[in-house]
């Protein structure tokens, strides 16, 4: 019943509240106006009905009149909005303006108290300017004039309207928004009081820039102790992303000691030396660096929290400490350890003994030197001795208390050790030297023909029989001794003479093994003199003599019992009693059979 | 021989520099910022300029507006090419005034920034901007501003190099490309 929507013509104006809306041109096909309704035209015009507002609708009844058949129409007028639809504009707008007004309120008192020239202008953006100024009193913007005009241009100048705001009670604050602004040159301002020229400035617009402050302001944990990065956005102006430079501040909660870090060029900023397991706020604001863009501090953008990672680092100091400490240990006891040897040897010196030099010097002699001297070291010590020996030796004479009237058979032994020491001392005088050989040897062989076979097989010159005697076991005989270097098994019977109170020992071994007195070592001593020189043993063969080494004349002398002394010989030494004493117990030891004589020693002589 | 070799490089930078054949684009900001912060310095001493620094002849300068509005509209060879003018424009005003200054200090900053303005015109050309050919008779058909002093000119100088200048090197597609 209404196909067609005729166009209504002529702008409505609306009253919300006190805010002057204007519709446009309602136009039917576009933006809706405010109220807009089709209305049916019915007979009686007072009766009217409203419909929503459509581009068509359809005609109802007409509230008992009957409609016109030329249909509704749709009409605009003014009148008071739905108060839903009012509401929420007036809303709407409100929030508007008060942003813009927040806006400014804030930005006006942070330059206010920045700038001191007037009127005070500032860019938000790229393309536009505010200037601004308060005066007491509330007068009307008309009664002021503000011009502006661009210098170094061919340009005019012209006039900003001006719109007046009240600021804290008494005060009024001017402002004027340019429409469009030019950069890089500059902008002479002029503000008229009724005419009256009241301030005037020349500014560059590129050097006022007042930002929003940097939005998304965020804080992060790096991963790293006692760090913290934050994070925002920069103005999201053309060509100002490169050219700002950002301050931070940050604090640990409930602290008011903050520190500012500044940043060029970049929109993040990693915080260090932050304490650990601490709560920190952090804000920041930007401002134009300066070099092509120049400005004001904006506002801090809110406060962001966040809290640093706690320490962890006192386990690893802690482990770091406890292997720092081993290592200082044992480094400690290893120089104690080397120092220690050191230090005794700083604390208790070891007092030089010539222990070692003299063998059973102090152990055996008890430090008796000429004791010593006539068993220990035979080598050079004998020398001068043995020279003496060398030049007169003297046959032995040796008492016994038994008669020499034995068979030769059967003590061939001593038979032949007194014809073979005569001999063997001729022997010595010719040879000069040569080691002479140990003629009653009696290990282990206590056969009476032993010695016979000796003899026999002794490849020496007949011992005058005359003087051969047989001695019995208890005879004192001498033997000589000699010993080889091959043996080394006679050794050992030597070695384990025990100590024997005995005077006399028969002794038919080498003086190599040890032979040890009662309560003397020399025995070690002997022994190793005796390996130095006596180069004889008791397995020797009669005709072995040694080839080398220094040659001794041993002497093997039984007693029954009574000690001989033999100091008294030419080539015997003082010594040489002792020596023959030295070996008393040996013998006892080495001969196993019984019937070898008891009571002998061997006296051994080198040179 | 690294004697040699740095010297040898040298000279190859530099021919190659000298050459008219396609530069590499230079991008750099830092170069012109540089350029800027120099004739800042030059516009401040020149406000203690008390000699010879009022001209005879107004000297002709470019204009510096941008307004953002109208400039991120344009077109870029064409700004190109008043870029290229006002720096031809400024070269021309510098080399006026060399000769009329006396004090040797502010010769040393004229001739500097005369340099400059060379090195920003090689700077541009890096760019692969269309090459500006000066006119034969010596004056611009763009609009052009006329100044009496040296603290007017190196006003003029130092915006222009902060303003314009900048932008189309900001801006430089040639740069663009290479920074994707």
């Amino acid at each position: 019943m209404n196909p067609r929507s005729p166009p209504p013509t002529g702008s409505v104006s609306v009253e919300c509240g006190k805010l002057q809306y204007s519709s446009h041109n309602w136009r039917g096909t576009q933006q809706r106006a405010v109220m807009c309704v089709c209305v049916c035209v019915c007979e009686r015009e007072r009766e009217r009905e409203t419909y929503l507002p459509r581009r068509r609708a359809l005609c109802g009844g007409c509230g008992g009149s009957r409609a016109l058949d030329s249909g509704g129409r749709c009409v605009c007028f003014s009148g008071t909005m739905s108060p839903v639809r009012a509401l929420r504009r007036c809303v709407f707008l409100l929030l508007v303006c008060v942003r813009s007004v927040c806006a400014l309120d804030s930005k006006a008192s942070l330059l206010v108290a920045v700038e001191p020239e007037d009127p005070k202008c500032f860019a938000e953006g790229m393309r536009d300017l505010t200037c601004f100024w308060e005066e007491e009193g509330s007068r009307s913007p008309d009664d002021y004039a503000f011009t502006y005009m661009y210098q170094e241009t061919n340009e005019e100048s012209s006039k900003c309207a001006l719109t007046a705001q009240s600021v804290g009670g008494s005060k009024t604050r001017y402002i004027c928004r340019l429409p469009s602004v030019q950069h890089f040159v500059p902008l002479d301002v002029s503000v008229f009081q009724d005419g009256r020229l009241i301030y005037n400035r020349n500014l560059l617009i590129d050097h006022v820039f007042l930002l929003d402050p940097p939005a998304n302001v965020t804080v992060t944990q790096t991963g790293e102790q006692e760090q913290l990065r934050v994070c925002w956005l920069p103005p999201a102006l053309m060509d100002m992303e490169n050219s700002m430079m950002y301050e931070v501040e940050y604090a640990p909660t409930g602290s008011h000691m903050g520190k500012r870090e500044s940043v060029r060029a970049r929109s993040e900023i990693i915080l260090h030396s932050l304490q650990p397991d601490t709560r920190y706020n952090i804000r920041v604001r930007a401002k134009p660096d300066g070099l092509s863009y120049s400005g004001y501090w904006t506002a801090w953008a809110p406060w962001v929290s966040m809290t640093t990672p706690p320490a962890e680092m006192d386990l690893l100091i802690l482990a770091l400490c406890v292997v720092i400490s081993l290592i200082l240990i044992l480094l400690s006891l290893t120089l104690l350890l080397s120092y220690r040897r050191f230090l005794l040897k700083k604390v208790w010196p070891v007092i030089p003994s010539p222990e070692n030099k003299f063998d059973g010097l102090f152990s055996v002699y008890g430090g008796n030197f000429h004791e010593w001297l006539g068993v220990g070291n035979r080598g050079f010590w004998w020398s001068p001795t043995f020279l003496l020996v060398e030049e007169s030796p003297s046959p032995l004479e040796v008492l016994s208390e038994a008669g020499f009237t034995a068979p030769v058979p059967v003590h061939p032994m001593p038979f032949k050790a007194l014809g073979l020491s005569k001999k063997e001392v001729e022997e010595d005088e010719r040879t000069g030297g040569q080691d002479s050989v140990l003629m009653g040897r009696r290990k282990g062989k206590a056969h009476p023909h032993w010695v016979l076979e000796q003899l026999q097989s002794l490849d020496q010159p007949s011992v005058p029989c005359c003087e051969l005697h047989t001695l019995e076991p208890s005879d004192t005989y001498v033997s000589l001794n000699y010993r080889s270097q091959q043996d080394s098994g006679a050794m050992s019977p030597l070695a384990d003479i025990s100590e024997e109170s005995l005077p006399l020992q028969v002794l038919f071994e080498s003086p190599g093994t040890p032979t040890s007195f009662s309560d003397l070592e020399s025995v070690t001593y002997s022994s190793g003199s005796g390996e130095i020189s006596s180069q004889s043993s008791l397995e020797y063969p009669y005709g072995a003599w040694p080839l080398k080494g220094p040659s001794y004349i041993s002497m093997t002398v039984t007693d029954s019992g009574i000690s001989t002394d033999y100091s008294h010989m030419s080539w015997g030494t003082t010594g040489l009693g002792d020596l023959a004493m030295a070996y008393t117990n040996e013998y006892k030891n080495k001969v196993p059979a019984p019937r070898l004589p008891p009571h002998g020693h061997t006296v051994y002589s080198y040179y | 021989i690294l004697k040699t070799t740095y010297i040898f490089i040298l000279l190859f930078i530099w021919t190659r520099l000298g050459l008219p054949s396609p530069l590499r684009p230079i991008c750099d900001p830092r170069v012109l910022d540089r350029f800027i912060k120099e004739a800042r310095d030059t516009e401040f001493a020149m406000r203690s300029c008390s000699e010879g620094c009022s001209l005879a002849e107004p000297l002709s300068v470019p204009l510096t507006s941008v307004d953002f509005a109208i400039w991120e509209k344009g077109d870029v060879s064409e700004q190109a090419q008043e870029v290229q003018s006002g720096l031809w424009l400024l070269a021309q005003a510098i080399s006026a005034v060399r000769v009329s200054i006396t004090s040797t200090a502010l010769h040393s900053l004229l001739d500097n920034s005369h340099s400059n303005i060379h090195s920003i015109g090689q700077v541009i050309r890096s760019l692969n901007f269309p090459e500006y050919t000066p006119p034969a008779d010596g004056t611009v058909h763009e609009d052009t501003w006329r100044v009496s002093s040296t603290l007017e000119l190196f006003r003029v100088h130092t915006n222009f190099l902060r303003g314009k200048v900048r932008l189309l090197l900001s801006h430089a597609p040639a740069c663009r490309r290479d920074s994707t």
